[in-house]
């Protein structure tokens, strides 16, 4: 039986899982599409981990991360549970340990981690608008009929970009319709787009933020040669894409899981493999305790609530076990 | 007779001096329920689209108190400082209230302006009064008594270390007023001075309860209502030499006086959209930089998803352990 440590990074776009050894070391990663639907994506990654593993492998610690972070965090038996920032830098230093600003854009966010002697002194997250992340680039590519991939390697063949306006991905697009319609090849368009997507992340999330080099890029749009060629023009600093970029979060938060379990020096709460076959069921209602109407969203299994969210009040927080704990 | 005063906006710095005076000249006090829902909808459905968040707040509370009250206290604080001046849409209140609320019950006005002299904020008051009884003398004691009280409850809160809703707790016994949100485990680990508009800080709804979420992490919190007025100015000058908004000036000071004090980090608290902050809060930021200090600055406005805000406080306070542990 080997030791590993599971990390499950959970993003609005997509789910990423690695496993790490003793000396962590990368032993499996798999990057999916969660496509709305968290909890069969995190049991489908799981089936592929078991069938993957030839040698029997023993789960000594789980962490969580991502946006559906803590309902990760219930259906595995987390022994972490970690925000995106924490998870991304630890992932980041792991791979170069010198590096003093980290650029991640995920699907529905970017954000930008300021670190200083491997300890993070700032961050900066985009806010509520979703300009400028990967989300937009897939809708952009679907838009012209391309595969993600492909107008990532078209855009490097442009040398003369379009100017687009990037603050907003709705005067974007219309920016880019009309430099189409007015009869710009493609590919200078998509040069011209990336170069808009930068100036906005540098401009927004990367506001009043010292950019030292090293600068690591990481996160699924790093996939992205267009966008790496941009930052490297706008910065004038080598940006460095590590390796795994697609699931440093993942790696993060399975290293601060080994940290967290030589620390306890407990047991993992980890569930067992078995969760990928449960029948998990995941609803929502409106709570009537007050005028908030709070939408509240639980997780069940075998009929019993393993947890709930989305309340304003602690109302609903106490789950069925919980319950079941204190009258005992 | 009742006299209205809305939970919002100048309610977390003047509840308890309005509470007396107007109990003084024998009517009632009556305030509204913490923010909810139904408010914010019934207020921004009012208000032009461009409106910010507190405002829309405010008169959802007007909205919600007008059919439970005789009379509606709304003040216009124009300036309680020499040279220093308060946001337009706070001295237009009474008037904005007219006109975004017609169902609202007569409106009891009063002028603060320090700038038009101490004789014409006296004779104020003696007008407010004149609508609740014809004695001049009990207006004068009521007006005394009620400075008093605000002193003492401004005191009590930079003495204790507490929140308004805390004191205002302490000093009526939850009589007539709001329940606080019990936190059992804080007061332990690091401190985080939260700065911000009061009206942003302690309404539950507006900041997403930001101050509970980080007091069950563990976090000492500090606001600016802890501050006293000397540190609140020497904090000003510290930052920018001097202030034109006086919610700004609060703001500015109490980020001076944080920033250059053992507090672990400052997290900046805005509306979106108020127009002073962004000037006031990038100020703070800039002297963050400069001192090298931990700072986060969150925006808040009708967006009710909690994710984002989580994801920052959490990684917020992580930073700082970690930065500690090392």
């Amino acid at each position: 039986m080997k030791p590993v440590y599971l990390g499950v990074d959970v993003g609005s776009v997509t789910t990423k899982i690695v496993t790490l050894d003793e000396d962590d070391q990368l032993l499996f990663s798999t990057y999916l599409r969660t496509e709305g639907n968290p909890v069969v994506t995190i049991q489908h990654g799981l089936r592929e981990l078991s069938n993957v593993s030839h040698e029997d492998i023993e789960v000594c610690g789980v962490g969580t991360t991502g946006s559906a972070r803590y309902l990760a965090g219930v259906i595995l038996g987390a022994d972490i549970v970690k925000n995106e920032i924490t998870s991304q830098a630890v992932g980041a230093l792991h791979y170069i340990p010198d590096v003093h600003t980290i650029m991640e854009i995920g699907g529905q966010d970017s954000k930008i981690i300021i670190v200083r002697d491997g300890i993070v002194v700032d961050f900066g997250m985009n806010t509520v608008c979703a300009a400028g992340t990967g989300s937009f680039l897939d809708h952009q590519a679907l838009r012209l009929n391309m595969d993600i991939k492909e107008f990532s390697s078209r855009s490097l063949l442009s040398n003369n970009p379009v100017r687009i306006a990037g603050r907003c991905t709705v005067f974007a697009e219309s920016d880019m319709i009309h430099k189409q319609q007015m009869g710009h090849p493609v590919d200078d368009i998509l040069h011209g787009l990336c170069q808009a997507m930068v100036r906005n992340y540098i401009n927004n999330v990367g506001l009043g933020k010292e950019i030292l080099p090293p600068v690591v890029f990481q996160g699924g749009v790093a996939f992205n040669q267009g966008i790496l060629r941009a930052f490297k023009e706008e910065l004038g600093v080598d940006v460095i894409v590590p390796p795994h970029h697609e699931v440093t979060g993942a790696i993060g938060v399975a290293l601060l899981a080994h940290e967290e379990m030589e620390v306890t020096k407990g047991e993992s709460k980890f569930n067992g493999f078995n969760v990928s076959m449960a029948d998990y069921h995941t609803s929502s209602f409106e709570c009537h305790g007050c005028s908030n109407r709070c939408e509240i969203a639980q997780i069940s299994l075998d009929g019993k609530v393993l947890a709930r969210w989305g309340g304003r009040c602690d109302k609903w927080e106490r789950t069925d076990s919980e319950k079941e704990e204190t009258k005992v | 007779m009742r006299v209205g005063f809305p939970g919002a906006l100048l309610y977390y710095q003047y509840y308890p001096l309005c509470k007396t005076f107007f109990e003084l000249l024998g009517a009632e006090v009556v305030t509204t329920p913490p923010t909810n829902r139904e408010m914010v909808t019934a207020g921004s459905s009012m208000m032009v689209a461009e409106t910010c968040l507190p405002v829309k707040v405010f008169m959802g509370h007007t909205i919600y108190l007008s059919d439970k009250c005789d009379y509606m206290f709304v003040p216009a604080v124009r300036c309680v400082e020499k040279g220093v001046y308060n946001c337009s849409k706070f001295l237009g209140l009474p008037d904005m209230t007219r006109a975004v609320v017609p169902e609202c019950p007569p409106i009891l006005e009063l002028d603060v302006d320090v700038e038009k002299g101490k004789g014409n904020l006296y004779r104020g008051i003696y007008k407010l009064g004149s609508r609740l009884t014809h004695n001049p003398f009990k207006v004068k004691r009521a007006a005394e008594e009620a400075w008093r009280v605000h002193h003492q409850y401004v005191d009590y809160m930079c003495e204790w270390g507490q929140t308004p809703l805390e004191v205002m707790d302490e000093m009526f016994g939850g009589n007539g007023h709001r329940q606080v949100d019990k936190v059992e485990k804080f007061l332990s680990g690091d401190s985080i001075a939260l700065i911000g508009h009061p009206y942003l800080l302690y309404d539950a709804y507006v900041s997403n309860r930001v101050i509970l979420r980080l007091r069950k992490m563990g976090i000492r919190v500090a606001t600016p209502e802890m501050v006293r007025e000397v540190d609140l100015h020497s904090g000003t000058v510290a930052v920018d030499g001097g202030a034109y908004w006086s919610y700004g000036r609060d703001l500015v000071g109490a980020g001076g006086y944080y920033l250059r004090s053992d507090v672990d980090g400052v997290i900046g608290v805005m509306a979106f959209c108020c127009g002073p902050d962004s000037l006031m809060m990038d100020t703070v930021r800039r002297y963050a930089v400069r001192l090298k200090k931990p700072f986060m600055q969150l925006i808040v406005d009708e967006h009710t998803a909690d994710a984002g805000l989580i994801t920052r406080l959490e990684a917020f306070v992580d930073m700082i352990h970690r930065n500690k542990r090392r």
